[in-house]
């Protein structure tokens, strides 16, 4: 073989394995590019999701392709974040999941990893008394879940108002369908327990707590971690919110405006908020501020 | 020896094919990525813009802005000023809270000779109340919206509400 034709080949092999490996990356950046778009774009349409007067909203989130929405949750800082990443499916393996996008007023409970093309996303208003947010839960519309005895209002609530068509309603968990995740509302083998009486929910062996419909929702809909990290988020934003409602009763006031209740331990306990174990004493105090403002002669909120 | 000549003008004529087929498999390269990169930049701009545009549209139901049941019936667009006021003393906290780059509230009516900041010290008699930035910053989209505060008349409080916009503002250089 001739020396131009050993040198052609050299370089022709070199000029190939270029080509390769900068369209792998080219692949590999378009899918990072897809996947931070999408991000961006969830956190972009859950704006509409903001509650005005109404109780909850539902949408569909489609991703054309089968995509993996990792929900990860910080509690650092003044209002801690919401992070999301999405990777999508190309040539049968998950690309473009490094990139991610960061929210600091948006609460999304739902499990770590939601995989899937179509999403359910519907949020619920969150009031501790006042408005503090709208919490937001994402479903993979092919997760069946099966609710087990039970109440007929959620029953309702679920099938009606929210229209989630991936929710069956059975009397005994047997019933369930194959691969559904089974939530029990009255005692049973279930992956997930729901003891509204203790107001508690057991999921994966861990027990979180719950006040009122939308941390119900919440603690059967999320993962135990990001439930307690999402609600300590929350409790931050209830503290800031508390406060803002502190200086503001203070300023009326000068106009006369009297108000009684006490927002100032509403602050000083959200502040101080360590897990949903606190809930329960929070919530007296939540009571107590509901009662005061709904009767008083000059409302805070 | 016109062997030797001929072989070395044969290698380099394949080397030369060899250097151009680089080079134009770069610049193709080049385009390519410049194409993508200003795509992307448009995308972006998209993105915001349409953030923006949602967010007004829903910032006033939001906790730190809304009236709730303070005056009254309950009104969707309605913001408290009283609340915004106080939110003002603590911006630096909110800066990137709501992810837009700017939002501002302009009293429409009654209309004001010029535009008058409005602090604690001169509250109510203003009607701009800038909310994240002093300046003006980027693209403003806006929405009409109630401005309602508690006013005082001799020893008895009423609520006052006015017509105003509300403004959020994207693409920040």
């Amino acid at each position: 073989m001739s020396f131009s034709w050993i040198f052609a080949l050299i370089v022709g092999a070199m000029i190939l394995i270029l080509a390769i490996y900068f369209s792998v990356k080219l692949i590999d950046l378009g899918g990072t590019e897809k996947g931070a778009k999408v991000s961006k774009d969830i956190g972009i349409l859950l704006n509409p999701m903001e509650t005005g007067f109404e109780e909850a909203k539902t949408t569909l989130l489609d991703v054309e392709i089968e995509s993996e929405i990792t929900n990860i949750c910080e509690d650092t800082g003044i209002f801690g974040n919401q992070i999301l990443t999405t990777s999508q499916e190309i040539f049968g393996e998950q690309k473009g999941g490094d990139v991610e996008v960061y929210f600091k007023n948006k609460y999304i409970f739902s499990e770590k990893i939601l995989k899937g093309k179509r999403f359910y996303i519907f949020s619920k208003k969150f009031e501790f008394p006042f408005k503090i947010t709208d919490l937001i839960f994402i479903i993979p519309e092919d997760e069946i879940y099966c609710f087990v005895g039970a109440p007929q209002e959620i029953i309702n609530y679920t099938k009606e108002d929210l229209k989630l068509e991936n929710i069956v309603n059975v009397s005994g968990v047997q019933s369930c369908p194959e691969k559904s995740v089974s939530v029990c509302f009255g005692g049973g083998n279930c992956k997930i327990k729901v003891d509204l009486s203790g107001k508690h929910t057991t999921k994966e062996n861990k027990k979180v707590y719950f006040e009122g419909d939308a941390l119900m929702y919440a603690s059967i809909f999320s993962d135990p971690e990001i439930y307690e990290c999402q609600l300590k988020r929350v409790m931050k934003r209830v503290a800031n919110l508390a406060k803002l409602y502190s200086e503001k009763k203070e300023f009326i006031l000068n106009k006369n405006c009297r108000s009684i209740a006490n927002v100032e331990e509403l602050f000083a306990r959200a502040k101080s908020f360590e897990s949903s174990e606190n809930l329960r004493t929070i919530n007296l105090v939540k009571e107590d501020l509901e009662e005061k403002n709904k009767y008083a002669q000059c409302k805070l909120w | 020896m016109q062997i030797m000549v001929k072989a070395q003008m044969k290698i380099q004529q394949t080397a030369f094919m060899l250097i151009a087929l680089t080079l134009f498999f770069i610049l193709v390269a080049l385009f390519f990525i410049g194409f993508k990169i200003s795509g992307l930049k448009e995308d972006v701009e998209a993105l915001e813009e349409k953030q923006a545009k949602l967010l007004v549209s829903k910032i006033a139901a939001s906790p730190e802005f809304t009236c709730g049941e303070s005056y009254g019936i309950r009104n969707e667009n309605c913001v408290d000023a009283d609340k915004v006021l106080m939110l003002i003393q603590e911006k630096e906290k909110y800066k990137k809270f709501w992810g837009v780059d700017d939002i501002k509230i302009r009293k429409i009516y009654p209309k004001l000779p010029e535009d008058v900041v409005c602090t604690m010290a001169n509250y109510p008699n203003c009607n701009l109340i800038n909310i994240l930035e002093e300046e003006v910053v980027g693209t403003y989209v806006s929405n009409f919206i109630t401005l309602c505060r508690k006013e005082v008349e001799g020893n008895k409080f009423y609520d006052k509400c006015e017509l105003a916009i509300l403004m959020a503002s994207y693409g920040k250089e």
